[in-house]
This record gives structure tokens, sequence and C-alpha cells, in this order.
């Protein structure tokens, strides 16, 4: 599976949502996507990427694209 | 029958295991089945042989780890370290403080920092990391060992009473964020306590504090690692948000 992949099963099995609903995706933006979520989907990248993500990064992942930014910019993650 | 461990196959963190209460309760859980993450300030070899030989005799995993609590940046190293041991982590006790007595007028503020980073920011920084780890399983029990000063108004507590204070909020308010994914948050609030931290105490204020006890005498490093065992282990499963007071009543007749 491709880090790209990875990353959108992380969001689609943590809001229940299809993949067409990634694009666009920002917090709050679904009944899922809420703080409770939100703790959820930072557990699921760090579990799926073996990362530990700062405090300061958790509190910026606004969006889908966000995430996907601060995790090739911070994380060296490869997209 | 060979009595049944507490906390058999879980594994916990215990923050300031080299003395006093932290060093008890490495004890007690490792008796009780638990392997236990046994941090303290810095290395030695005095904390290694403790943690070799209590995990040979009760057959756990005690593994230290190092880093100084006045330190984000060392905190985070550390919690690092303990996710690469892929260990699933069940428990957190945020034991290790440090206390002040002072007047307002000679607390620097320097010297408040320091409290509040040892005894409320560090703790604080640990239960949002460990806390995710917790996320992942669903389950987890935070303990964070707070204080009856906490509770009262005595002077010269100003600093080291308001740090443990914060610790209480912080213990209601993470229970109702995390209960729902099974994340139980409680503390303790000792009473005075037979170790290294008490040694400054006058006698005369020893003495009063004693006598304000129900008891009529003061606590014992395992009155406070047996009360954080049982909110660790599953005998406390619907337990969450509780102050549990464990001072022989002192707390109670000051309010008489
Ligand atoms: N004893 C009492 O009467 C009493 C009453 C109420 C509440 N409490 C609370 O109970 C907890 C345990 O106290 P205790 O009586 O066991 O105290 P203690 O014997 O003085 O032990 C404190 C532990 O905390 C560690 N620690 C302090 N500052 C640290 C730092 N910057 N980085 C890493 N570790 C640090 C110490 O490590 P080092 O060995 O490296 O210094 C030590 O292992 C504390 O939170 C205390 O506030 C105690």
């Amino acid at each position: 599976m491709t880090n790209l992949e990875l990353y959108k099963k992380s969001f689609c099995e943590t809001f229940e949502i299809q993949e067409d609903a990634l694009k666009g995706l920002v917090y709050q933006g679904i009944p899922s996507w809420d703080s409770v979520g939100h703790m959820n989907l930072v557990a699921t990248l760090e579990e799926a990427f073996d990362i530990m993500m700062d405090t300061d990064d958790v509190i910026d992942l606004s969006s889908y694209e966000k995430g996907i930014e601060i995790l090739k910019d911070h994380y060296d993650i490869g997209f | 029958m060979a009595e049944k461990r507490l906390l058999e196959n879980k594994t916990v963190i215990v923050t300031g295991s080299k003395r006093g209460m932290g060093r008890q309760m490495v004890t007690t859980f490792a008796e009780n089945g638990a392997n236990v993450i046994a941090h303290a300030r810095v290395q030695d070899d005095e904390h290694m042989d403790f943690c070799n030989t209590l995990a040979e005799k009760d057959h756990v995993k005690i593994i230290p780890v190092y880093f100084d609590l006045r330190n984000e940046s060392e905190i985070k190293n550390g919690i690092k370290t303990i996710r690469a041991k892929k260990m699933v982590i069940d428990g957190l006790v945020n034991n290790a403080g440090i206390s002040y007595t002072a007047l307002l007028q000679m607390t620097s503020i320097d010297q408040l920092r320091e409290i509040m980073d040892v005894n409320f920011f560090a703790p604080y920084i640990l239960s949002q990391y460990i806390s995710k780890m917790m996320l992942r399983n669903k389950k987890g029990s935070i303990v964070n060992i707070s204080s009856s000063a906490a509770l009262d108004g005595n002077p010269g507590l100003s600093a080291y009473g308001a740090s443990k204070s914060a610790l209480l909020c912080m213990t209601r308010s993470l229970a109702a964020e995390l209960g729902e994914n099974n994340i139980r948050v409680n503390a303790i609030c000792p009473g005075v306590t037979a170790t290294d931290m008490i040694n400054d105490m006058k006698d005369d204020i020893f003495r009063i504090q004693k006598e304000a006890s129900f008891l009529k005498k003061v606590a014992t490093p395992d009155d406070i690692a047996n009360t954080a065992m049982m909110l660790l282990s599953d005998m406390s499963k619907y337990i969450t948000g509780q102050v549990i007071s464990v001072d022989g009543g002192i707390t109670q007749f000051s309010k008489r």
C-alpha cells in the first residue's frame, strides 16, 4: 500500500466515509470529524506511519490536505 | 490457591521511581504482575539493579527510562523511547513531584515555574502523548498523584498547592474527555507520607499532622502504592474522574 493509500484509509476508516469525500475535507466539516474524531484520527495516523505527532501538529491538522503537508514536512513521509 | 495478581499482563509507566512512593509503586505493581516502565531523572547503577532484581523476582519486565521532567524536549524523547518498545500501555502514574514551602513574598517566579513544570506541565505533556497510545487500544488508566495540599489552604503552600490543584482540575477534565474511549483518569491526594519529601518538615508540624489524622499516624508509601494499584486494575473499571484522599482523614478533620 502506498503512503497516500494508507493516509486515505486512515481518514476513511476513522470517519466512516468514502474516498470521494476526502478532497477539501476540513476539521468539523462532517459530524464524525469532531474533537473526539480528531484524536482518533491522530492515533490512527501515528499507528499507520509509526510516528509520534507533536501537539503543535495535532492542532494544525485542520484539513485532509494540511495533513499531507504536515506528514511530508515534519515526518519525512513521502507522498 | 495462589493469590490473583491484580495487574497481570498490564504495562504501566511510573514517573519518579527512584525514591519514595514511586519506588514502592514499582515494587507493588511488579509483585502484582505488571510490566513497569520505571522512569527516573538520571541513569544510575542502583536504579538499574533495583529494576533488574525486581524483574527477576516477579517474572515481569521492568524497563528503566530516564529524563528530566523540567525539560519538554527530554520528556518527548523519553516518550519516543517508550513508544519504540511497542508495548501496549495500560497505565500511567504521574507520581514524580517536588515540594516547596514558602510564603508568598518568599516565592520567586523561577521557583514557581519549576514547581509548575515538574508537578503540572510534565504530567500534562505525558498524559497528552501517552493517552494517544491508549486511544489506539481503547483502554487505559491514568493516575495523578496530587496532594492534600491541593484541598486545604495552609500558609506557605500557595505554589505547591496550586500545582497540585491544577492536577485535580486536569484529572476531572481528562476523565470527561477520554471516558468514551475507555480511558479512566483519577487522582490520589496523599496526606503526609513517610518519604524523603518530608525530611525537612519541622517536628512540630509533623506532630500536628500526625495528631490531625483520625488514625494517629502518617501514611507509608505502600498506602499510596496500593491505592494506585487499585486504580490501575480492573477492580476500579467504573471509577473515573475521582479524587481519592489517602490521608488518614486529615482533610475531613480540617473541615470540623
Ligand atoms: N511525601 C509526602 O508527604 C507527600 C504528600 C502529598 C503528596 N506527595 C506527592 O507524592 C509524589 C511522590 O512524592 P514522594 O514523597 O515519593 O517524594 P520523593 O521521595 O521526594 O520522590 C520524588 C521523586 O520525583 C522525582 N523527581 C523530582 N523532580 C524530578 C524531575 N525534574 N525529573 C524527574 N524526576 C523528578 C525524584 O527523582 P530524583 O530522585 O532524581 O530527585 C523522586 O524520584 C509527589 O508528586 C509528591 O508531591 C507527597
